[in-house]
């Protein structure tokens, strides 16, 4: 995966996305010089390994439930 | 005298006030001087109720659990005819016409809110710095963080400015400040308690939760607060088995784990030696000591961080067509990374959650409870972004959170109490976990631990 650009962020936001980020903002996702968002191409590279995960049939979270050990 | 009072439990307050040794109205004042003495300079209010509060106190002559006890919460919390701000400037003029369930069942045990509590904006956050508000500073030492996100509420109850206070838990937002300043915070289980009528963060994720002075005042509200809540969505209706018949149980033959891995790395030497000696003391008390495996957690704040954000986003999304410019920069930058998680990031986050609620259910078939230090670090420097800590450095938001969030995910109930101070004059605390539901063993394990740990001293300001 190659590492993230300015301009497809704005290709994005341009094409898909309703909500505007200042061109700060986009700086900051790819060149962090602040230090708020400080790890966002790191996110994406492990939102990446992630998905190459087998989970099998696990479902996504939803409420939890009492356990039936729970004595009441 | 009036140390003597603001700093009391509720259990000590009732007492007086039952036994007419103190009055609703001079406790309510008892507070309301410290409020004053305190609040120009650490900013823990957002807001006060000055005149309902001493009307309400004046016409207490109830003989309810909490009759005439004064609280505050987290200004997430909508409260009747009052402003609700989030800790931000985007709902500076937003004033609610109802009360959040949980506000309604404290009143009707007789409580007193008293008002709202500081927090990191809109709880987006875990230090507590407020650029609008300011930012709240540890009871401890002026010069550190209170945590967040709910930093006034735990600064309130540290402080002597309240005698127990609401906040949320979303990620230890409760636990984390609690452990920094000194008190006792507890996360019930995952849809144990309404949220109806507090501004939401992350649905996924977030919890009410209480900061109060002891264990047993912690058991006493959650006594009160675990009704099930039908127009709560998120709210899930459980058998509950009442705390305080409870408290005092032996610990003989309860099983205590101890993971074997992640929760005791890169935490300062004190603070793994006071969990250490907590741990000592429950085997005393009778308790087997278990060693457990927990799930790998290399991955557990990408997992949140990857919910939270969009979830985040939705909420936002109207005010953000509106106000964008009043939200703070950190916030701002949050929702542009939310905008760039895709929606199978999203999805394969929460099968990773389950996943980890899958796992966390068969260490409980082994364990009653599961200890941890609550926070693997004192209070950081208000001004510090990264903290080092045993060879680790994080940022600071990430090091005060980094054994509070997985439980978040699960769902289990935890709590945080102090297990002593720290050679810098600072708090440290200890984290108990049981299984779901079941927050009668795990406060029955808070109390006993409580009692051979005994209290930290209170702070000097």
């Amino acid at each position: 995966m190659r590492r993230i650009q300015k301009e497809t962020l704005e290709q994005v936001l341009k094409e898909l996305s309703c909500h505007p980020c200042s061109s700060l903002e986009l700086d900051e996702l790819v060149n962090p010089q602040m230090g708020i968002i400080s790890g966002f191409q790191d996110l994406l590279n492990e939102l990446e390994y992630l998905r190459t995960l087998p989970l099998g049939e696990c479902p996504p979270a939803g409420s939890v439930q009492p356990s039936k050990q729970v004595k009441v | 005298m009036m140390e003597d009072i603001i700093y009391s439990d509720i259990s000590t307050l009732r007492h007086k006030l039952d036994e007419g040794t103190l009055t609703a109205a001079e406790l309510v004042e008892s507070y309301q001087q410290r409020i004053d003495q305190t609040n120009p300079d650490n900013p823990v209010f957002i807001s006060l109720n000055r005149e309902q509060v001493q009307k309400k106190a004046q016409e207490n002559n109830a003989s309810l659990p909490l009759s005439g006890i004064p609280f505050s919460c987290k200004d997430l919390y909508h409260a009747r005819q009052q402003k609700t701000t989030g800790g931000s400037r985007v709902m500076a003029d937003f004033t609610s016409d109802e009360n959040a369930f949980v506000l309604d069942l404290l009143e009707k045990q007789g409580a007193i809110l008293q008002g709202k509590n500081n927090l990191h904006e809109f709880a987006y956050g875990a230090t507590g710095v407020n650029e609008h508000f300011g930012t709240v500073k540890n009871p401890y030492d002026d010069q550190r963080l209170a945590g967040g996100s709910s930093s006034g509420s735990a600064a309130a109850v540290a402080l002597g400015m309240s005698a127990f206070s609401l906040g949320t838990d979303t990620g230890g937002s409760v636990r984390a400040p609690a452990a920094l300043c000194g008190v006792v915070g507890l996360k019930p289980t995952l849809g144990r308690v309404s949220l109806r009528g507090v501004v939401p963060y992350c649905w996924t994720l977030d919890h009410a939760g209480t900061f109060t002075r002891t264990v047993k005042d912690a058991a006493l509200l959650m006594d009160i607060l675990a009704e099930y809540d039908p127009e709560d969505s998120g709210c899930v209706n459980a058998p509950y088995h009442p705390c305080l018949p409870e408290l005092n149980n032996s610990l003989q033959g309860k099983k205590i784990g101890v993971p074997d891995r992640f929760f005791f790395e890169h935490c300062d030497p004190e603070i793994l030696t006071a969990t250490q000696k907590a741990i000592d003391y429950l085997k005393q008390q009778g308790a087997d000591i278990i060693p457990v495996t927990m799930p790998s957690m290399e991955h557990t704040r990408t997992i949140s961080l990857t919910v939270q954000l969009p979830e985040a986003l939705s909420y936002h999304s109207d005010f953000l067509l509106q106000k964008r410019a009043l939200y703070s920069d950190e916030f701002r930058s949050g929702f542009a990374a939310g905008q760039f998680i895709l929606a199978e990031h999203y999805v394969r986050a929460k099968r990773l959650i389950e996943g980890y609620r899958q796992q966390l259910q068969q260490v409980f078939r082994e364990v009653d409870a599961l200890i941890t230090p609550g926070c693997p670090t004192i209070a950081p420097m208000i001004d510090s972004t990264q903290v080092e800590t045993a060879g680790l450095s994080e940022p600071a938001g990430n090091a005060i959170t980094r054994y509070t969030s997985f439980f978040n995910m699960t769902g289990n109930p935890a709590i945080t109490l102090p297990s002593g101070l720290h050679s810098q004059g600072l708090p440290m605390s200890v984290q108990l976990v049981s299984d779901l539901f079941n927050e009668s063993t795990l406060l029955n394990i808070a109390h006993q631990l409580e009692r051979g740990l005994g209290k930290i001293p209170t702070p000097s300001k």
